[in-house]
């Protein structure tokens, strides 16, 4: 294999691992409220200069910079649903769309004031290493994004499908009046899966921010990219939220070196329509009518 | 161990209970029987914390439940199997049954004698105990529903149609766990439209038409009621 192949297969996968996470925060909210939260990208945003502002501005050793980072993230997925979803909850699905995309532009709006339009760059925490794979020299931090990305993956799996916290959340998500009944804290539920949004937006935030800049801008284009894996993937699927970011990433990352660098956005635009056109449930994903 | 005191429940305009009033002793196993239509889903539910009433009072375990949530009515030992089972299609028997211990369970505490109490009740869940709930036949959901609900460690149930849509044998030994559960000292009040059957298990039932109580009494002399005969006995 070609060291440029190499490379490219690696940062497309790194690339692809944010995706993953970014669409997982999406499943997640829209599985347990059944709308889809078109903020997210502003949550990927706030991520990033949450760790600027700890890593740049405050100087903080990385040790205490990204837990604080994603604590402050956590906190901020909690107050979204307290003050933004909880009211709107119960509204029409437009009102909420209509609702979350407006708080995503008044977040964007107040990030610029606060952060300034002029981008960071937040180093990696391994800066400009790179690594030998194959023969290919790797760039440290995206093998340490992938890790990172993987685990985080990993360790929402566990929660959700192995403990009973998991199970409760999945109980309200599948019947919120049942779950009621059942005695389960609906709301309560609710906010923790928030605060799991924050956190996989979060981390996705972090980790991006030294592979591209820190611009307030940046949420909605991998927002974007993250809609288009869930869709190949199959809009209400783990692995399908995991493989579909790893192909948009890979198909971001093949198609700007091998095909245009210009039209590298469009090439996986082109794909996510082959897939609405020829199978819209995605890879994953099961028909409306055949689900049990 | 129930009180409800002139209940109005509405939908919008259109009102559904018009001032229901009925007791439920410690103990007792009550029947609600009448038509479609006639309110007792929604009494149920109303009583449960799923609907707010406009007027009336609900009093559970000598205190009124006022506007409290459906979460902390369960918590209070107020069980309720809704209509159609309601089962998480997406959950395992396990932990269908796990999820309802919510609101007793604290770290360390074990649920293994409560599922042995609804494995004894309904072996068939034990033999399912992996399988998802949409994987189950209605019986078995409906065994499900039931089990689900006494995790909660419920003082009183409450039940709806629990044998819609089952075959007669089946309809049967779900009520004969009706019993069983009753014998284990819950209160029971249930809503049904199989009315011989619910009229076999209960001890006293009340009978609403269009969202008034008409007529109520022990089990045994509404059976014979000239009324509860020709409406709902087909005699």
């Amino acid at each position: 294999m070609s060291q440029q192949l190499v490379q490219l297969i690696v940062s497309g996968l790194a690339v692809g691992a944010v995706y993953a996470l970014v669409g997982l925060a999406f499943i997640l909210v829209n599985e347990a409220t059944g709308v889809v939260n078109f903020a997210t990208g502003q949550f990927v945003m706030v991520g990033c200069f949450v760790a600027v502002t700890t890593v740049v501005q405050m100087q903080l050793p990385l040790a205490a910079a990204y837990p604080l980072a994603l604590t402050a993230m956590a906190f901020f997925g909690a107050i979204f649903y307290a003050i933004v979803f909880r009211p709107l909850q119960d509204r029409a699905v437009v009102t909420v769309i209509i609702g979350t995309v407006m708080i995503g532009i008044v977040i964007q709006n107040a990030s610029l004031i606060t952060w300034g339009s002029v981008p960071f760059r937040p180093r990696s925490p391994f800066g400009r290493q790179v690594v030998d794979v194959f023969g290919a020299a790797i760039s440290a931090h995206a093998l340490f994004v992938i890790a990172v990305a993987f685990l985080m993956i990993g360790l929402l799996y566990v929660l959700i499908y192995r403990t009973s916290v998991g199970a409760r959340m999945r109980a309200v998500a599948q019947d919120r009046d049942a779950a009621r009944l059942m005695g389960i804290g609906v709301d309560r539920m609710f906010v923790l899966t928030w605060v799991i949004a924050g956190l996989l937006t979060g981390t996705a935030g972090i980790l991006v921010g030294p592979m591209w800049f820190a611009d307030v801008n940046m949420g909605d284009p991998i927002a974007l990219k993250a809609f288009a894996a869930i869709i190949i993937g199959g809009f209400s699927s783990v692995p399908g939220a995991i493989l579909g970011g790893v192909l948009v990433g890979l198909a971001e990352m093949l198609g700007a070196a091998y095909v245009s660098s210009t039209y590298k956005d469009g090439i996986v635009f082109l794909i996510m329509i082959l897939f609405l056109l020829v199978r819209p449930q995605g890879i994953f994903g099961e028909r409306i009518g055949e689900r049990a | 161990m129930l009180a409800v005191d002139r209940l109005t429940v509405a939908y919008g305009a259109i009102g559904a209970l018009h001032g229901v009033s009925l007791e439920v002793a410690k103990g007792e196993v009550v029947a609600l029987l009448g038509a479609n239509g006639a309110g007792k889903t929604t009494l149920l539910r109303t009583i449960s914390g799923l609907l707010k009433a406009k007027e009336g009072v609900i009093a559970f375990d000598g205190s009124p439940l006022g506007r409290s949530s459906a979460e902390s009515r369960v918590r209070r030992g107020l069980a309720h199997v809704p209509e159609g089972r309601r089962i998480f299609p997406g959950l395992t028997v396990l932990e269908n049954l796990d999820v309802a211990t919510t609101v007793w369970k604290r770290r360390g505490m074990s649920a293994a004698a409560d599922l042995d109490t609804v494995f004894a009740l309904f072996p068939r869940l034990r033999e399912r105990a992996g399988q998802l709930g949409w994987s189950l036949s209605g019986g078995e959901q409906q065994m499900l529903a039931i089990g689900r609900a006494l995790m909660a460690r419920p003082k009183m149930l409450l039940l709806d149609e629990p044998s819609l849509g089952l075959a007669p044998r089946l309809s049967e030994e779900v009520y004969r766990r009706i019993a069983d559960i009753n014998g284990k000292g819950v209160t029971v009040l249930l809503v049904e439209q199989n009315t011989v059957l619910a009229l076999e298990v209960a001890h006293r039932a009340y009978v609403i038409e269009n969202g008034h109580i008409v007529l109520e009494g022990p089990a045994r002399e509404l059976a014979d009621h000239p009324r509860v005969r020709e409406a709902y006995l087909g005699a």
